[in-house]
């Protein structure tokens, strides 16, 4: 057993790794699952060795890439406290919020062989609990969209600034109407406890989505 | 736009909420595109 600091091995950029790719694959399966866009743009693939539908429209692929591609120095810091994935509807506010909370320690204590091994099995296990989070949430209204909030703090900004200009992607200040859900029911999906990184994944669902 | 959260403990530094300025492809631009691939292909089949 070694214990590292998180300048050791670029740690943060692993871990970032590691979380922007699972939150690539998770945000597609929310997309398919809660049926914001068309069964049909969804192809089958394999991620973690379960099935996933992830989408083969070009613009919404690039569109999630480059959110998480702005998002990514955030996790590397450590400086993302939450990944929202907010599905709202029609007038813009949100019926579901799908937060994945992030937390990482600051010393890591790895035994190397089956540190990956063990993520992807965790990482496998929020993936299958998204693919059936439909059972426990009510149908949304129709012509719902989405959105990716981050939570961070002013400070930890300037982290994004040069990604934001390289990939011509600006992010602002959330309203109140964004972030906002009346009387919210709270369902927690998953937590996982890795040595390099703790998240949980709970869905706050609006109370009367119509 | 105005800052959604107060102040935290972590020595002023406040607490944001960020989101990207662009929003993702509608549903209705979506559609559009599934239609124009379902057609491009049921041509090229019947070639």
């Amino acid at each position: 057993m070694t214990t590292l600091t998180r300048q050791d091995l670029n740690f943060g950029q692993v871990v970032a790794d590691i979380l922007c790719e699972f939150l690539e694959v998770a945000i597609h399966l929310i997309l398919y699952v809660r049926e914001v866009y068309p069964s049909g743009i969804f192809q089958k693939r394999k991620k973690y060795n379960v099935p996933v539908q992830m989408s083969c429209h070009p613009e919404l692929n690039q569109y999630i890439q480059d959110t998480l591609y702005c998002i990514k120095p955030l996790i590397e810091k450590n400086d993302a406290e939450k990944v929202v994935v907010v599905i709202m509807d029609k007038e813009h506010h949100p019926v579901e919020r799908f937060v994945f909370e992030i937390s990482q320690p600051t010393l890591l204590s790895i035994s190397s062989d089956t540190l990956l091994s063990h993520v992807e099995q965790l990482l496998r296990a929020f993936i299958l609990k998204i693919s059936v989070c439909d059972a426990v949430l009510n149908n949304n209204p129709p012509g719902c969209s989405f959105s990716v909030l981050v939570h961070t703090r002013d400070a930890a900004t300037r982290n994004m600034e040069k990604v934001q200009v390289i990939k011509d992607f600006p992010w602002i200040v959330a309203d109140e109407q964004e972030v906002h859900m009346q009387e919210p029911r709270l369902i927690p999906l998953k937590t996982m406890t890795s040595d390099i990184v703790k998240m949980q994944l709970y869905v706050e669902e609006r109370a009367q989505k119509t | 736009r105005e800052q959604t959260e107060p102040s935290s403990s972590s020595g002023g530094d406040k607490k944001v909420i960020l989101l990207p300025c662009k929003n993702p492809p509608s549903r209705e631009r979506v559609n559009l595109w599934l239609e124009a691939r379902r057609q491009y292909e049921s041509l090229r089949k019947g070639r």
